[in-house]
């Protein structure tokens, strides 16, 4: 890893902290609070790629265990990685590397905007909902004993405003490649 | 940024972090292994006593341990709803002396300390060439010495949009705080390089 991606991924990381600590924006149409770190996780691996998207989430858990209150709400310690939930947390780990692989793969500089968003779209929503919610379900099942069925019914409440934040760093990694681009670009192409 | 560290002289802040960090892991898996509720209640007893000893106050337990107490609290009910109260007892008491402990943990152990031990840690990744065990240290450094002008950048971002009357929305806030902010790698690395802080090339 050069320099410049190490720089890269703790100023993301920096990113995904303060989206933690700013106050949750209302959006306009449905009236839910968007606390934007699970939006964070999924533009690290849209707008860095995997490797690096990877290790900017890597280092958000590290100064969760190292005792920094990073997380939305103050939360921070190992304590947070004891509790039942913790899934959801490691999964972020999981969900960035994803969503950077698939973006790495499926969006080209020469694509349309309407085809690069679409793609970024799907990679979001691969990494940061089904990643993300498939790891937190299983642990949640397996550490409480409810079960996977039933955990994961508890879960779908939380997929509608993932699936928005998807949508959201989906249009703003686009934005993000047009303006300053630093996604690397994988495939055929180039060959 | 403040660290969940708390100063203090108790027997948790004077054993050795590693000792520590290992204690809990065997606990946790010991925790995982019992399913009667009456030995995990003792358990949580014991970790309550511990987090106690360490003085940490009501104020400051109340907000470090709310959303973590909700969480255990909304499983436990989830628990009983679906399979008695056998199980929603012994995931109760599990999961509030897991957390207890882990926090007592982090509460005795300074941010130096846990990075000392990751960098030991990640050595033998380093011999395997898979990582450098020094950039972890360089890399959490960075973020907490960049995370407060992120911040005030997004403060910026925020009122330069209720200066034009617009209303911040989570889209027009990341997109110019993702290219204000990574637009600064360039230069942080080549002052990185410049000081020979990472030995290379």
């Amino acid at each position: 890893m050069t320099t410049r991606d190490l720089v890269l991924a703790a100023l993301f990381t920096a990113i995904i902290v303060a989206l933690g600590v700013v106050p949750p924006v209302m959006l306009g149409f449905i009236p839910v609070p968007i606390t934007a770190q699970s939006l964070g996780v999924m533009l690290a691996g849209t707008v860095l790629g995997a490797k690096r998207g990877g290790f900017a989430v890597l280092l958000l858990l590290v100064l969760v265990a190292i005792g920094l209150p990073v997380l939305s709400g103050g939360r921070g310690g190992l304590a947070v990685f004891a509790s039942p939930t913790a899934g959801y947390l490691v999964g972020f780990l999981f969900a960035a590397i994803v969503t950077g692989f698939l973006s790495e793969r499926f969006v080209k500089r020469s694509q349309s905007g309407l085809m690069q968003t679409s793609a970024f779209f799907l990679a979001a929503l691969a990494g940061g909902v089904v990643v993300d919610h498939a790891l937190g379900v299983i642990y949640l099942g397996l550490v409480t004993g409810i079960g996977i069925p039933k955990a994961f019914i508890g879960d779908l409440a939380f997929i509608p405003g993932d699936v928005l934040k998807a949508l959201i760093a989906a249009l703003a990694a686009r934005a993000v490649i047009v303006g300053y681009p630093l996604l690397p670009e994988r495939g055929a192409e180039r060959a | 940024m403040k660290a969940l560290y708390v100063e203090g002289g108790t027997f948790l802040h004077l054993m050795s972090p590693r000792l520590k960090l290992i204690g809990l892991c065997l606990s946790s898996l010991a925790l995982f292994m019992i399913y009667q509720p009456v030995p995990l209640a003792f358990a949580a007893i014991a970790s309550a006593m511990l987090y106690l000893s360490l003085r940490i106050g009501w104020r400051q337990s109340w907000v470090r341990m709310r959303m973590l107490g909700l969480t255990i609290l909304v499983v436990a009910l989830f628990t009983l709803v679906f399979n008695g109260w056998d199980e929603a007892a012994a995931v109760l008491f599990r999961l509030t002396a897991l957390a207890l402990a882990a926090a007592a943990v982090t509460a005795t152990t300074t941010t130096g300390d846990f990075i000392d031990e990751l960098t030991a840690a990640a050595y033998p990744l380093e011999r395997l060439g898979l990582v450098r065990a020094a950039d972890l240290g360089l890399a959490v450094g960075l973020v907490i010495r960049f995370l407060p002008e992120v911040l005030s950048r997004y403060d910026a971002i925020r009122d330069a949009h209720h200066a034009r009357g617009f209303k911040p929305k989570p889209l027009t806030i990341a997109v110019p705080l993702l290219i204000l902010t990574l637009k600064n790698a360039d230069e942080i690395a080549a002052a990185i390089d410049a000081r020979g802080i990472r030995r290379q090339k």
